[in-house]
């Protein structure tokens, strides 16, 4: 393959050419600290679900007995079918809460079985909630568990800092405005390389700002269509928070507006309220038709405004996990139903009711949370997300490198003071942040269970690990804070399923033994995460053995398009 | 095919195109071989393996993930493929294509005996 860049004739392509360099360099930098810890977050965020599980072990035996009694009781026990259900939880709603907006009914699992359960907003407009029984149609109190619960966030922690930095929406438009600028930084990334076919499999190790330009290349290069799709998904995902003129022309801006905006995107057609009394129809009919339609068995009914002549019964499916890998979106079927029978709308599984602009919206959420194709997919999104995290981090310790030998001065007498801020960032944003969330891992298994706000605390640590890094890398030299810090990310990766042992008495073993893929799982990536921050001390121990640097480059290999 | 076998063979036949593609190059082939100079023809041979292990590549991931969701997952294979062949090739190349053209060609097989077996009789 040969480059595929016009030929450099003159001053305007290097001038152009240059522009880019300035650009990627400067959007990189600045970015490159938020960018590196969005990222790593991110990708720990596509496990979401296994780290809550490992972070929840008091929930692990309850799981286990509920997923032995429901392997247990089909053969035996009679199981009430869902038309019998149904009636219940209407029955119950209509006696307790009549006068409620929303009726929300989730009357058995994929199979038919398990719980039955119902949901209505309260007076402060949360969700509120009860459990029947499946057969009695009497309300079952919701059991305080016998363990104390683990106050925790769990792996919604990466979730939430990923997109919001925990910083609500102001959060969220520093994150968008960031990835704004990664599309920038690609972008001119992309320009300015020369020699991105003939540099297309090149690393090369062991020499120095070399090797790390190399790695910066490849990684960026090669994982390059999923660093564009995640970034656009990522902007598109939110983009009505930060660009709310055309919510704002329709609804205006006052404060219901979000909820207006919310509640007719979810349910159109929806009519308001007309006051005349109509009693809710038996809802039996309905699902067995949305069966019919939809081909899903039925995970919730939805009545909205019900005892109301504008009634709507809305029934979702549940989905098929195999189905699931095969598609775009991950929109279950749903069909509206007006309360004569009438169908008002109609979405089949992984389809949408309302057009094709809301499907390409689903499916580029559905695509941000790799949503799709089951967990080879997810384990795909996990690797991209790393080699974009490497992306960040190695431009950022590039440009250091590039500079420790030889100052380019930008920042006139002061360009020392800037430069040791910069390698300090550069510390506590890449080793610092890593540091920082094992630390958040340590801190759910050595917190007490009893202290207020435990949730809080676990965050509390995570940030303050993560301001003691900072603190480190600035008062100690970068290269002893580097050392330092990859060695303690090293062993607290490693020690993980040490402290879990000594603290819960679980151990990888016997999460193997017993399949709990998620635990081990967990583990074993953390394990693997220590070793790669072992090795990289490893290396700096050995790269500081040398004298000098090593700073020419191969002799065969020519002048190779350098980028700042 | 179910999911893993699906992915085992995405992978082998996106990282042994990718190898292809790599030994096609002349700085690449004189790691494995010691010889600079790759005769045009042999580089085109390569880089036409290569297409077609990469085209089986992404013909597994439609067969196993559809045609929407197995792009993605084409793309995702040959990014993983592509590190693999980086990483390998800087350390070891001659076992990083000794690797690709034994994983080619047994996933090769493999492929085409599936492909056999679920073409209608």
């Amino acid at each position: 393959m040969r480059a595929t860049h016009t030929p450099d004739t003159g001053a305007a392509t290097g001038g152009l050419r240059q522009a880019m360099a300035w650009l990627h360099t400067w959007c990189g930098l600045w970015f490159s600290w938020l960018l590196f810890a969005v990222f790593l977050t991110g990708s720990l965020a596509v496990f979401e679900e296994p780290i809550t599980h490992w972070m929840t072990p008091e929930q692990h035996a309850e799981e286990a007995a509920e997923e032995a009694a429901r392997a247990s009781l089909p053969a035996t026990a009679p199981v009430a079918g869902r038309a019998q259900r149904l009636a219940h939880a209407s029955d119950y709603m209509t006696q307790h809460h009549r006068s409620k907006d929303m009726w929300e009914i989730w009357p058995a699992d994929a199979e038919g079985g398990g719980e039955l359960k119902v949901y209505w907003f309260d007076e402060q407009h949360l969700y509120a909630q009860a459990k029947l029984d499946a057969n009695t149609g009497a309300p079952q109190p919701l059991l305080p568990p016998k363990v104390p619960a683990r106050g925790t966030l769990g792996g919604q922690h990466f979730v939430d800092f990923h997109y919001n930095l925990h910083g609500g929406t102001l959060g969220l438009w520093i994150v968008a405005i960031a990835a704004m600028v990664m599309l920038l930084a690609l972008l001119s990334g992309v320009i300015t390389h020369k020699r991105i076919f003939k540099d297309f499999f090149t690393f090369r190790p062991k020499k120095g700002q070399r090797s790390w330009l190399d790695a910066h290349n490849a990684v960026a290069v090669l994982s390059l269509p999923f660093q564009f799709m995640i970034a656009y998904t990522g902007i598109v995902f939110t983009a009505t928070t930060y660009l709310p003129a055309g919510v704002w022309a329709h609804y205006g801006n006052d404060a219901g507006v979000h909820l207006r905006y919310t509640t007719e995107l979810t349910t159109p057609g929806l009519q308001p309220r007309s006051g005349r009394p109509l009693a809710v129809p038996a809802l039996e009919p309905f699902a067995a038709q949305a069966v019919a339609l939809t081909g899903q068995p039925v995970r919730a009914v939805v009545v909205d405004h019900p005892g109301d002549a504008s009634m709507r019964i809305s029934v979702y499916g549940w989905n098929d996990p195999k189905g699931l890998v095969r598609r775009m979106s991950d929109a279950t079927g749903m069909v509206a139903f007006a309360p004569d029978g009438r169908v008002l709308q109609l979405r089949l599984p992984g389809g949408s009711a309302d057009g094709s602009a809301s499907f390409v919206s689903q499916v580029m959420s559905n695509l941000h949370m790799a949503g799709l194709g089951g967990w080879p997919m997810k384990w795909l999104f996990f690797l991209c997300g790393l080699a974009g995290t490497a992306m960040m981090g190695t431009g950022a310790v590039l440009f250091m490198v590039k500079r420790r030998n030889k100052s380019l001065r930008e920042f006139g007498g002061r360009t020392a003071q800037v430069y040791r801020c910069i390698e300090a960032l550069n510390i506590a944003a890449i080793t610092g942040l890593a540091v920082a969330c094992i630390a958040y891992l340590w801190a759910n298994r050595l917190l007490p269970l009893m202290i207020d706000q435990r949730a809080s605390w676990e965050l509390r640590v995570f940030f303050g690990v993560w301001l003691v890094t900072l603190v480190h890398a600035w008062l100690r030299p970068p290269r002893a804070a580097w050392r330092v810090q990859l060695w303690t990310l090293a062993t607290a990766c490693l020690l993980l399923p040490l402290l879990n042992g000594l603290t819960t008495g679980d151990h990888l073993v016997a999460e193997m033994a017993r399949g709990d893929w998620e635990s081990a799982g967990v583990e074993l990536t953390s394990m693997a995460f220590g070793l790669l921050a072992g090795w990289g001390a490893l290396l700096l121990l050995r790269t500081g053995k040398a004298v000098q640097p090593r700073r020419t480059a191969h002799p065969s290999l020519g002048s190779a398009g350098e980028r700042p | 095919m179910n999911l893993q076998l699906s992915t085992a063979l995405a992978l082998t036949l996106a990282y042994a195109g990718m190898a292809g593609l790599c030994m096609a190059m002349e700085r690449h082939h004189e790691q494995v071989t010691g010889r600079r100079d790759v005769s045009i023809r042999l580089r085109w041979v390569l880089r036409l393996s290569a297409g077609v292990l990469l085209l089986a590549s992404l013909r597994v991931c439609i067969d196993g993930w559809g045609s929407g969701v197995g792009w993605v997952a084409w793309l995702g294979y040959l990014t993983t493929g592509a590190l693999l062949v980086v990483g390998l090739w800087a350390w070891r190349p001659r076992l990083a294509m000794g690797i690709a053209v034994t994983g080619g060609a047994c996933s090769l097989l493999v492929f085409v005996l599936a492909c056999q077996s679920s073409a209608p009789a």
